[in-house]
């Protein structure tokens, strides 16, 4: 629980698309949650809620990344 | 400090903003030429100074505006960017050519160069590491530039453009007299005879294409459908001949010149051979702390930034070895920590333009780093480096370095 009463959803990282640039940075670091498509070499994310376990790999590619282009946030729980 | 055979800066520059430097100059006796830039931080000038020398230009030596300089296309342009100026110069595609018009040849480009490409092209990078490096292997020594810094690069060119590796040494002379000459008029003979091998490659892979990268810029179509226009063909060609060759190369020189001197980080790529992971994180921090390119941009109009007055044309450079050592930004920075794990280094640049090339030149130093040491025993400097030039400019780096084990 939040400090506001509300349910806490699981952590997700999301990509900013316009500022990626394919650094790939995020795929070398945290290759389980990032990969990159095959025609501009930009991220996909393949488990944007990614697993607990994967949290310090995830968080070390977001600071990696040299456009900024990914965050954290935080998933909405059901019902929320 | 009085400058002769200067032009006098012009009035829109102030004189506290102004700071006599020649980043193609390295005085005496200095082996690093990156040393000129990071002597600037140490002596304080002003983060965005301009020096007068080769036709006057500014220097950025902040990380932040260094990135921002990469990425406001609106204020920065790559097009027609030389320093000193040379006009006309070859709109080079895509590099000098602004969003959104360089999406056309970038978009061309990228695909043959994303991270899932580059693992395509692994078994080629590894054969010819493998062959060079065996060419010596037994020898315990070798001059590590000629025989393997630039030959490495050409090689991988060659085979990325589909021509016989016979033709190496023709592609070694023409890129060594591009990249060495400081002779104007032999330099004009050789961009000339470039843009000759680029035209004759480019027609016979027309007539005959492949699943070369030559082949697949000559039989692209604009965005309207219709033939790309010669000219930018050729320029697009130029692009992937100048920018990977002296960059490897000259990263390398210095990569393996670290290696010898320093046993210790020997050790700790050799005890990561078997792990890919580790051994690419440290292969990061060296791409930080040996960034060659000094990256050029042109105003595109009279405006502010920052507080300073920048004229329509003026000319700025990027550093990217200062950017990559900036205290607020690094940890440490002039330290070389192989297990950096936070390292936004700029080497490759960013924004749009971020070096299409990237994953290709990191492969080519990863497995040349991997093969080297799987084949090559603990190696040094030989005593003797008579001969060894060093060079600064728009790619810093040197040449003539003997190896032996």
């Amino acid at each position: 629980m939040s400090i506001d009463g509300q349910p806490q959803g699981p952590l997700m990282v999301v990509a900013n698309l316009e500022l990626c640039q394919g650094h790939a940075r995020c795929e070398d670091l945290c290759p389980q949650v990032f990969s990159t498509d095959a025609v501009e070499g930009k991220v996909v994310i393949v488990h944007p809620v990614f697993p607990p376990e994967l949290e310090d790999k995830v968080r070390l590619a977001v600071r990696n990344c040299p456009e900024g282009a990914l965050r954290i946030a935080r998933q909405k729980a059901a019902g929320a | 400090m009085t400058l002769h055979f200067q032009p006098s800066p012009p009035d829109h520059v102030p004189a506290d903003r102004i700071v006599d430097f020649d980043f193609f100059h390295i005085p005496e006796g200095v082996t690093d030429p990156a040393e000129i830039w990071h002597d600037l931080v140490r002596r304080g000038v002003p983060k965005i100074f301009y020096t007068p020398r080769n036709g006057g230009h500014w220097v950025f030596l902040n990380y932040a505006d260094i990135v921002e300089g990469y990425r406001d296309y609106s204020i920065f342009s790559t097009y027609q960017t030389p320093i000193p100026p040379i006009e006309p110069f070859p709109v080079v595609q895509p590099q000098g050519v602004d969003p959104p018009e360089h999406k056309v040849f970038r978009s061309l480009l990228a695909p043959m160069f994303t991270p899932i490409a580059v693992r395509g092209m692994t078994d080629e990078i590894q054969r010819r590491a493998i062959a060079l490096i065996e060419s010596f292997a037994d020898k315990g020594e070798c001059d590590f530039i000629g025989q393997y810094a630039e030959r490495f690069p050409t090689a991988l060119f060659l085979y990325l453009f589909g021509l016989p590796e016979s033709r190496l040494d023709e592609f070694l002379d023409l890129a060594n007299m591009f990249f060495r000459s400081t002779d104007p008029e032999a330099r004009a003979k050789n961009i000339v005879e470039i843009y000759a091998v680029l035209d004759k490659l480019f027609r016979e892979k027309q007539d005959n294409p492949g699943t070369d990268i030559a082949s697949v810029i000559v039989t692209s179509r604009d965005p309207q459908g219709a033939p790309h226009d010669w000219t930018d063909i050729l320029n697009c060609g130029f692009l992937l001949f100048v920018a990977g060759l002296d960059t490897v190369t000259n990263t390398m020189a210095y990569i393996w010149r670290y290696l010898a001197t320093t046993p210790a980080a020997q050790q700790h790529f050799r005890d990561r051979l078997d792990d890919p992971d580790a051994f690419l994180l440290a292969v990061e921090e060296l791409m930080r702390i040996n960034a060659v390119s000094n990256i050029y941009r042109r105003v595109t109009h009279d405006c502010e930034y920052k507080g300073v007055q920048f004229r329509q044309n003026d000319r700025v450079i990027l550093p990217n070895t200062v950017a990559n050592r900036d205290p607020k930004v690094f940890e440490n920075p002039d330290m070389i920590d192989l297990d950096r794990a936070v390292n936004v280094h700029v080497t490759f640049g960013v924004g749009p333009h971020r070096c299409v090339g990237s994953h290709l030149a990191k492969r080519q130093v990863m497995v040349s780093m991997q093969e080297w040491l799987k084949r090559i025993p603990a190696f040094e400097l030989s005593p003797d480096q008579s001969g060894q030039t060093v060079f600064g400019g728009s790619v810093m780096g040197f040449s003539g370095m003997k190896l032996r084990w």
